[in-house]
């Protein structure tokens, strides 16, 4: 009886030491995390502040060895692809995600757009670069902006489109009732009734979207490519901060390794302030918010 | 087996409804045959899932928004029956509204939401929207209240107050038949007596059905009353009749509290 | 028929009625058609690669072509072994050291850090998420190499190449220029991402199921792993294949920090953790602009093919599963 009992305890006490254990190393794996955030962002912080001053933004390059100079053209550039591919890419996207909210809810067009989306959405982005380039840049014969824009705008799409349908289903249907027992018209309903539920909702799943794009490189790689003096013209070869860091980091100058920590110190704040934004816009708005609705239907099926 | 006492130029004549809510063999409405007179409130009473939210929202034709549904028979507003599928939704509306159980100001501000409707009509007129924007809001018992503050946004008001702000928003387009579907069920004592005072207000101007499934309420505020048991109407009459002396058996036992 | 009727009112019904319903078809056109252009890009990015790709596939066929290691551009003789390969052990290292921390932290999230802490931790790990690949790479080129390249891998020669049976995982240069520090800053990349959806997933387990389990005098750990995380496997089993989408499509963070190394060696070379390999995104970011050779670019954009049509598989199949999961708890 006594043994039996004193295995007992040993047992209990077994398990909950190995619990214990358990939640210490989570915590390490939380401070992993938060271990490298921190040097990641100190790094760049460091060591890109120090190559920033005001020639950086607004001189073109000089050959390496030679004082001064700056990127002008990757801002300028990163600028207008970015722009352009929001312009293309936003409107589409909210309007896809309206079409999927409210009016192809349920209806096997709007599941399979809906999936597609979700693939889509993971679809490795240089492949992406690789396609846009054979229908957009080989025909006619130059690397140009415009197709960088129009792969950013594939990336960003499904994103956006996501994020919509899902603010759009949050909006409770007694909202869309009340517009419509008042004699209103179906897209008078969706643009000025919920719509305007969801702005802020919509608004961060755009500026995320946006936020993410414009990160990338490798769809750039054949699409916009580079250039080493500043250009407005969409259709010529344009240089960007995220290609430019790119070439100059893997390049063989120190002074090249500068200015790629220094463009990377602005891209890296200027996407981060982006984010904070929308997380201030909508409280707990993040990058995977959208993707929730896995687990969402998971438990709304669990509910019974 | 049901009673309904006739009624002289009823507002809405319902004949013969049967209602299917989606692809469904069994009726949601059974064979309802009813008048809704004017100028008067008529209560829908009957214990949870008889069918009178069902039936209120086939005469503003809401079930219309869910696909698979089916209406049988009649409803003759206007001479019309608004039934057949030439009927044209959006007119319907602005002459029949509703207000729902849950109070659902527009994410906008007050005198936006009361001008919702009219510019739905096409009243563009500034001064025309601030005048019948007041008139309504003054009718809904809320200008008190809102009236130096109606560039503010609908949600900072209470619920009573949200629910007021609705009422004013469906009767800014002076419907002739207001639907009240359990209105002052989420509101609190004080809010559901205001709301009260104003339906018995309103009726001056327009036919009320109201659904509730606070019988009490029924006998304060409802000139007749209709009582519905699974998906039938059992009884429908001037509403002291139904409560102190109901001609059918299972309506006595509703009244009684014999099943809830 | 009924008519609009409005006391003291002379509006313009019939033109309202006309505006309205013109517009709402046409809204609804342009909302379609919005909707459309998904699976049409979609459409067109295969068939665009398949056409590019078809006269390496004419020359080399599909087997033959997946399993040959030669990638001479002198011979005109492509064979994907080496990038397939690079691209889908870089992934599984990438998702082993993944997986468990992305866990953990879901974990520290839910269970144990104070109310305070939480919404820290969490932006923390999202901000994670939202830093542009290229600066990882760039990182991870400029300080993490390094690191790595004298400190721990160093250590790893020393202790861990010689255990028998595991050794050769172990064997190689060592210049933190490898597939170790690929799978670290990939790791970090997709971790984000992972512990954001099953922290999310986490959270939906209603608290009477937890509190039942407490009830019956379970610890923490063993509510987490027979009850919470059964409850939402198939959550945490869609977000795992998410992030493995996401590090096999990624290029900028592992170009920078792998180089392209088409000829890593014997088979038992290439799967050693200090060696560098290759993978289809760095082959595509590295030779695309500079092949030369009907051939050359019809082989690079098979590759892209090979990558897209494992990517969009793995990803529908995924779907396919977690969708059957719902089905069979749903009944």
């Amino acid at each position: 009886m006594e043994i039996g009992k004193k295995m007992e305890n040993v047992r209990i006490k077994t398990r909950v030491v190995k619990s214990n254990v358990m939640m210490i190393l989570s915590t390490l794996a939380a401070l992993y995390g938060i271990v490298f955030l921190g040097w990641i962002l100190i790094s760049v912080l460091y060591h890109g502040y120090q190559s920033l001053n005001l020639q950086f933004f607004t001189q073109d390059p000089v050959p390496p060895g030679m004082p001064g100079g700056g990127l002008k053209m990757a801002f300028i550039g990163q600028f207008l692809i970015t722009v352009v591919a929001a312009l293309i890419g936003t409107p589409i996207g909210i309007m896809a995600g309206i079409f999927l909210a409210e009016y192809g809810r349920g209806t096997w067009w709007a599941m399979f757009v809906r999936n597609l989306a979700d693939i889509v959405i993971s679809m490795p982005a240089i492949v992406i670069g690789a396609a846009v380039y054979v229908v957009l840049v080989a025909p006619l014969h130059s690397f140009n902006g415009l197709s960088g824009s129009v792969a950013l705008a594939i990336l960003a799409l499904p994103y956006i489109t996501i994020a919509t349908d899902e603010m759009l289903k949050l909006v409770p249907k007694e909202m869309r009732e009340a517009a419509y027992a008042l004699g209103a018209y179906k897209h008078y309903v969706i643009r000025k009734v919920t719509m305007r539920a969801a702005k802020t909702g919509i608004l961060t799943g755009v500026i995320l979207g946006l936020a993410r794009m414009a990160g990338e490189a490798a769809p750039l790689l054949f699409t916009s490519f580079n250039n080493d003096h500043t250009t407005f013209n969409l259709l010529k070869p344009m240089a960007t901060l995220t290609i430019t860091i790119f070439v100059y980091a893997t390049g063989p100058y120190h002074e090249w390794h500068e200015q790629a920590w220094a463009a990377g110190f602005v891209l890296t704040f200027g996407v981060l302030i982006a984010v904070i934004i929308a997380k201030f816009l909508v409280h707990g708005g993040s990058f995977t918010a959208p993707f929730m609705y896995v687990a969402r239907r998971i438990a709304k099926i669990n509910k019974g | 087996m049901s009673s309904v006492i006739a009624i002289e130029s009823p507002k809405i004549e319902i004949k013969n409804l049967n209602f299917y809510y989606k692809k469904s063999l069994k009726p949601a409405l059974e064979n309802i045959n009813m008048p809704i007179p004017d100028k008067r409130v008529t209560a829908l009473i009957g214990p949870s899932g008889c069918g009178k939210t069902t039936l209120l929202r086939c005469l503003n034709r809401m079930h219309d928004l869910y696909p698979g549904i089916k209406y049988e028979g009649e409803i003759i507003f206007d001479n019309t029956n608004i039934l057949s599928k030439s009927t044209d939704l959006i007119v319907l509306r602005s002459r029949i509204g509703m207000v729902f159980q849950k109070p659902t100001p527009f994410p906008m501000s007050i005198f936006e939401n009361v001008a919702f409707g009219l510019r739905l009509m096409g009243i563009k007129n500034k001064t025309e929207l601030k005048d019948r924007v007041e008139a309504a809001i003054k009718m809904a018992a809320l200008w008190d209240e809102v009236g130096n503050r109606l560039n503010e946004n609908a949600f900072s008001l209470s619920g009573g107050q949200q629910q007021r702000l609705v009422i004013a928003r469906a009767i800014a387009v002076n419907p002739e038949v207001l639907l009240f579907d359990e209105p002052t069920s989420a509101l609190d004592p004080i809010s559901t007596a205001k709301i009260e005072e104003l339906i018995i207000e309103l009726k001056k101007k327009m036919a009320i059905v109201i659904v509730t499934h606070n019988m009490q309420q029924a006998a304060r505020i409802g000139d007749y009353t209709a009582f519905m048991y699974l998906g039938k109407l059992i009884e429908f009459d001037k509403t002291e009749n139904i409560f102190t002396n109901p001609k059918e058996k299972l309506t006595e036992d509703y009244i009684t509290g014999r099943f809830g | 028929m009924i008519e609009l009727k409005d006391s003291g009112v002379v509006s313009p019904a019939v033109s309202m009625k006309r505006n309205g319903r013109v517009g709402n078809t046409l809204f609804k056109i342009a909302a379609f058609t919005a909707s459309a252009l998904i699976p049409i890009v979609v459409i067109t990015i295969f068939v665009v690669l398949f056409i590019e790709a078809y006269p390496a596939i004419k020359a080399f066929g599909v087997w033959h072509f997946i399993t040959t290691k030669s990638w001479d551009a002198v011979d005109n003789h492509f064979g994907a072994f080496t990038p397939l390969f690079g691209s889908i052990y870089v992934t599984i290292w990438a998702f082993i050291f993944a997986a468990p921390i992305s866990i953990g932290v879901a974990i520290y999230i839910t269970e144990l850090a104070p109310n305070w802490l939480k919404p820290i931790v969490t932006t923390a790990i999202e901000l994670l998420a939202a830093i542009p690949t290229v600066i990882y790479g760039m990182w991870g080129l400029f300080i993490l190499a390094p690191v790595m390249q004298n400190h721990v891998e160093p250590w790893i020669l020393d202790h861990l190449a010689k255990l028998p049976v595991i050794g050769f995982l172990f064997n190689g240069p060592g210049i933190g220029i490898d597939t170790l520090t690929t799978a670290v800053i990939l790791s970090i990349m997709i971790t984000p991402f992972m512990s954001s959806l099953i922290k999310d997933a986490f959270g939906l387990v209603p608290e009477v199921i937890k509190e039942s389990a407490y009830g019956l005098g379970a610890t923490r750990w063993e509510v987490i792993r027979k009850v919470v995380i059964p409850y939402v496997s198939s959550g945490i089993f869609g977000s795992g294949i998410f992030a493995i989408g996401r590090a096999l499509g990624e290029t900028m963070a592992v170009s920078f920090v792998n180089g392209n190394n088409h000829n890593p060696g014997s088979f038992l070379d290439m799967l050693s953790l200090l060696n560098s390999v290759t993978t289809i995104t760095v082959t595509l970011a590295d030779e695309f602009t500079e092949a030369v050779g009907r051939l050359y670019l019809s082989s690079l954009f098979y590759l892209a093919l090979i990558l897209l049509t494992i990517s969009f598989s793995t990803l529908a199949i995924a779907k396919i599963i977690v969708w059957r999961l719902e089905r069979r708890w749903r009944t």
